[in-house]
């Protein structure tokens, strides 16, 4: 306890100096957390777009679908044995049946090859955010004959709500068929990729284009958290043998690793700020003993053991340390509070929608990115101390009385 | 010039200090460096592929093409044109190019696909489609029919070399159009997404597959230098004439989203290497501070014995801004090697970071690269911080009443 009272007091002998090296430690970690929530939520943001538009938490396929997308790959049932487990399985929220194929669109201006997507109306818009992102007309609804497209295609076209497209596929057994449709509703979502190239359409007129006659190509299923989706998808493969059950981890490895790239960056930078502020705190304490040779010649005479003067060193590099923590902890928290709704990005918008961000980064903390900066501080803190208080423990109490 | 000696020899007079202050320094400089000379490197080779996978330095095209990009846009191409680009100074290469989309179907696998009619005796001079060939080779010059995939769309199609491919679209006539193609070689390409949908036909079968006459869709011009682009498409604009209106663009205009790309991670990397900088910024000012502080004496007895505050003020300046000047020499002397290093030999990544810069359009390739502003702004940015920062002690070691100082010691 003498130690810590010590070291205490040694803090605030020079208050000024405690300050400086407290706002170093301060600002250092403060912006290396904010400059990570933000990198973070835009990670966290990718992936949303990613689940939210086309992915979904898990999807079933017919066994191959993942290493060879073709239409003959489906399921030929229309989903009814899935459809019996799904609506079961206590842990899936909502679920979409879907067909998938690929096909050319032509305006009378221009022919673009999209992705088409046949979906119900109703389940679509359960598991995902494209009914909730129309900018004009409106979402599918009962008629075959109404498409919706993302706003970049329908500029690509040349088309707007109401005219008219003539949409060309391969059908099953390889012809080329096509249909006229109308838009009805056009859309705008942060994905480019979503907006620029795919067109939804009601699953019957799809299951009808390309000949598919009851079959599904697959189920996107939305559980309640992203987090427990390794659970749910194990319950539902065991229950589905025969069939691909895939999480969105599996189905789309990159985005699940740029959570562990965004990690290790966060790891570089931290260890910049380390390496910033242990040159800071090693230099300040350094000077602390020496300029306090004397004092501590005089402890030692007086029977201080070595030990005990070591720690109350160390101690208060801590005790700077962690109030610049803690201070930088605050700090984090007040600016991440006062921007909880996010940066406006807008001006950048295109760059970000080509990785599929919106023009909003909101920032996004979780509880395990508060343990790095606290390994972090214990570190600096008490690696910056160690040479000096070696330093301390040299002096020999004859010279060091002496000294001026 | 006493201040100066004195200002060095205060340098000097604490060499443990000295060195960790300037270690500090040293580590932010090359932190800077490198971390501004990765962002130089990294975005050149996003600049270069795009460049050299797009649409080139710049590109003439017909009126509004890049907004609407069909074959409704177009200018003419014949040996005219072609003579008054060669004569044109800072024209490295051009290709003209006829693009549209089109179905391509083998067996039952069909895929939607970027189309890209080109002409293989001019097209290297532009772009590096036929570097990327892996099996099979690049369109022949007169060869008919061939057809250039990229893996991933071939993958999707399980075609091989030598496969027959059905094309099916819509020609400039508004007629259907399809025609048999037979695949002649694999193209492994950087951007996942033109890997995926790409596929390179001969320009002769391109404009009689579209029904396009001698019309192209652009013409790619690579010019000497990426930063004459704007010069050579100002002088194009005067000098090219044309049967028809056409528009040129750089290709900063051509990929916005490129340029914005750039800019928002060049923002990210200065905010975290200032946040870098700040911290070691506070750790020298301690340090300047602290010598100061057990100078008070010393500087009370220089007063007392008429020494002009002001000279006070410059030494405790000069020494400060020494301090910061050794750091900056050294760290310069270091990062600058290193990065030549690196811009010498790129690191290669592996593993999962491959995808990731793949999902970014680019190869999995870190590069370096030395511009020579870059290092001087950086240079500029920490001296001048080092300035700002000395301030303070400067002035605290020349404001003390001579009286109180030597008292309170």
């Amino acid at each position: 306890m003498t130690s810590l009272r010590i070291a205490w007091r040694n803090v605030w002998r020079n208050p000024r100096r405690s300050a400086v090296v407290v706002t170093a430690v301060a600002v250092g970690i403060a912006g290396a957390l904010i400059a990570m929530s933000f990198n973070y939520g835009m990670v966290v943001q990718m992936i949303e777009t990613a689940i939210g538009t086309e992915l979904g938490h898990i999807q079933i396929h017919a066994a191959g679908y993942d290493a060879n997308p073709e239409l003959r790959v489906r399921m030929p049932d229309g989903g009814e044995r899935p459809e019996e487990v799904l609506t079961r399985n206590e842990g899936v929220v909502a679920f979409a049946r879907r067909v998938r194929g690929e096909g050319l669109v032509v305006s009378p201006d221009a022919s673009v090859g999209v992705r088409v997507v046949g979906v119900e109306p109703k389940s679509e818009a359960a598991i995902s955010i494209v009914a909730d992102s129309m900018t004009s007309g409106h979402y599918l609804d009962g008629n075959r004959k109404r498409v919706i497209i993302g706003e970049r295609l329908a500029k690509r076209l040349h088309v707007d709500v109401g005219d008219k497209i003539v949409l060309s596929v391969t059908d099953m057994r390889g012809d080329i068929t096509g249909a006229g449709l109308r838009v009805g509703g056009i859309f705008h979502t942060p994905s480019a990729a979503l907006d620029s190239g795919t067109l939804f359409l009601p699953l019957v007129e799809s299951q009808h284009l390309l000949a598919l006659d009851d079959a599904i190509s697959e189920i996107v299923v939305v559980g309640s958290d992203r987090a427990r989706v390794d659970d749910l998808e194990g319950s539902l493969a065991s229950s589905l043998s025969g069939l691909e059950v895939k999480s969105w981890k599996q189905l789309q490895p990159v985005l699940d690793y740029m959570v562990t790239v965004f990690d290790q960056m966060g790891y570089i930078i931290y260890g910049a700020v380390f390496v910033a502020m242990l040159f800071g705190i090693a230099n300040v304490l350094l000077m602390t003993i020496y300029e306090r040779v004397r004092e501590i010649g005089i402890l030692m005479a007086i029977g201080m053991p070595r030990s005990r003067l070591a720690i109350s060193i160390v101690l208060e590099s801590l005790i700077v340390t962690l109030v610049g923590l803690a201070v930088g902890f605050a700090v984090t928290l007040a600016v991440l509070a006062a921007l909880r709704d996010g940066i406006d990005l807008s001006s950048f918008a295109a760059g970000l929608e080509s990785f599929g961000v919106g023009q909003r980064i909101k920032p996004v903390l979780r509880y395990s990115d508060f343990v790095v900066p606290t390994v972090v501080a214990f570190l600096t803190a008490a690696v910056a101390s160690g040479w000096p208080a070696y330093r301390a423990t040299r002096f020999r109490p004859a010279e060091a009385v002496r000294h001026v | 010039m006493l201040e100066f000696r004195l200002a060095w020899r205060n340098v000097w007079r604490n060499p443990r200090r000295t060195s960790l202050t300037v270690a500090a320094t040293v580590f932010a400089v090359v932190l800077v460096v490198m971390s501004v000379g990765m962002a130089a490197g990294v975005h050149e080779k996003m600049i270069e592929d795009a460049v050299r996978y797009g649409s080139g330095h710049l590109s003439v095209t017909g009126e509004g093409y890049l907004e609407n990009r069909t074959l409704e846009q177009f200018v003419h191409f014949d040996d005219e044109i072609e003579q008054q680009l060669r004569d044109t100074d800072g024209v490295r290469g051009y290709a003209p190019r006829v693009q549209s989309f089109a179905l391509l179907a083998r067996g039952n696998s069909t895929s939607g696909v970027a189309v890209f009619g080109v002409d293989p005796s001019l097209e290297n001079s532009v772009s590096r489609f036929s570097e990327r060939v892996r099996t099979g080779s690049f369109i022949t010059p007169g060869g008919r029919r061939q057809i250039v995939l990229g893996q991933r769309l071939a993958a999707k199609l399980s075609a091989e070399v030598g496969d027959s491919l059905l094309l099916y679209s819509v020609a400039y006539s508004l007629e259907t159009a399809y025609e048999l193609f037979d695949v002649a070689g694999v193209m492994r390409l950087p951007d996942p997404n033109l890997d995926a949908n790409l596929a390179v036909i001969s320009l002769a079968d391109a404009q009689d597959f579209f029904v396009y006459g001698d019309r192209v869709s652009e013409i790619a011009i690579l010019t000497d230098e990426a930063d004459s682009a704007a010069d050579v498409a100002r002088t194009l604009k005067a000098t090219l004439r044309m049967e028809g209106p056409f528009e040129i663009n750089t290709w900063d205009q051509i990929m916005p989203e490129l340029v914005q790309f750039i800019l928002l991670d060049d923002a990210g990397m200065y905010i975290t290497v200032f946040i870098v900088v700040v911290v070691v910024g506070f750790g020298i000012l301690n340090t300047v501070l602290m010598a100061v502080l057990e100078r008070r004496k010393e500087f009370g007895v220089v007063l007392a014995l008429g020494l002009r505050p002001a000279a006070v003020f410059r030494t405790v300046y000069f020494e400060s801004v020494m301090l910061a000047g050794v750091g900056l020499v050294i760290g310069l002397a270091v990062g600058l090697p290193m990065l030549l290093y690196f811009q010498a030999h790129p690191i290669e990544l592996t593993g999962g970071m491959t995808e990731v810069m793949e999902l970014f359009g680019s190869e999995p390739v870190m590069t370096f690269k030395l511009k020579p502003l870059n290092p001087i702004g950086s240079t500029i940015t920490i001296f001048a911080l080092a300035i700002v920062a000395a301030f303070y002690p400067a002035v605290k070691a020349s404001r003390g009443r001579p009286v109180d100082v030597l008292r309170s010691l």
